[in-house]
């Protein structure tokens, strides 16, 4: 049983650092994108957006709000 | 054994109930936020302050860190390992703070503008400040949890305060997403 917790704990740290890599990539796209092209504004929306997404789903766990189970650990 | 259970169920409806009425606050929290980005497009259009790029992507970077850190606390949290949680609240509170510092002790002091000066300064001190408050009172929120989370308050059942404490970190975060570009990067230095 605790051996179950510790795995399904280890794969939501993974799962956080996975999104944080993902975060940081886009945070350095979107910093040479305003840098080189001072006009794209759309693509730095759409990053903006993008990372957005990911915190609001994986770090604020918005699917809780919906889930009935309190020990659900999406 | 039934009043454990009752008590059980009741503290998750509570919880549940807690949950629905923070992420309304934070919508309209949200609204406030965006009102200050469209000021933003509205007053500078397609010109954007003369700020330190490099110094918004570290601060950014910072604050991008710190939510990592907050998720790792709150994981560890819900699994019963309060050394994971206390270690990950603190790294924390130690980057909000370095992110005040950068943006409030360095990014203000160096900006070649003061508050009054222009639109363009107008908007980014109202912006940034007004985000500052909230990371200052994120770090406020986190010291808190800390402080009780050491004194054994908090476990893998019951831990409420650090979910909210951590929603609302994590929402001050992305607001900062949004910012960063409308600030930093996005077109030309406004004359």
């Amino acid at each position: 049983m605790e051996e179950k917790a510790n795995e399904k704990k280890l794969e939501l740290f993974q799962l956080g650092l996975v999104v944080f890599a993902i975060l940081a990539v886009l945070t350095i796209g979107e910093y040479f994108i305003g840098v080189i092209a001072i006009d794209w504004t759309w693509p730095l929306w759409g990053i903006a957006l993008l990372k957005a997404a990911l915190i609001v789903r994986d770090y604020m766990h918005l699917p809780r709000l919906l889930s009935q189970d309190e020990e659900d650990h999406s | 054994m039934t009043t454990h259970v009752d008590a059980r169920s009741g503290y998750q409806y509570k919880t549940g109930t807690n949950r629905l009425g923070l992420w309304l606050f934070i919508l309209s929290d949200a609204f406030v936020f965006g009102g200050l980005l469209v000021s933003r497009f509205y007053l500078l259009g397609r010109t954007r302050p003369d700020l330190s790029q490099l110094l918004g992507l570290i601060v950014t970077s910072i604050l991008l860190l710190s939510s990592f850190f907050m998720n790792r606390a709150e994981t560890a949290i819900r699994f019963g390992d309060k050394k994971g949680f206390l270690n990950g609240t603190l790294l924390t509170i130690t980057l909000g703070t370095l992110f005040l510092i950068g943006v409030v002790g360095v990014e203000w002091q160096i900006a070649p503008f003061s508050a009054g000066e222009n639109a363009a300064a107008s908007i980014f001190y109202t912006m940034t400040g007004f985000h500052a408050f909230h990371v200052l009172t994120g770090v406020i929120l986190l010291v808190i949890v800390y402080r009780k989370g050491r004194k054994g308050l908090y476990s893998a059942e019951r831990h409420w305060a650090v979910e909210a404490a951590a929603i609302y970190w994590h929402f001050v975060d992305v607001v900062w997403v949004f910012f960063y570009p409308a600030l930093y990067l996005m077109g030309r230095i406004a004359s």
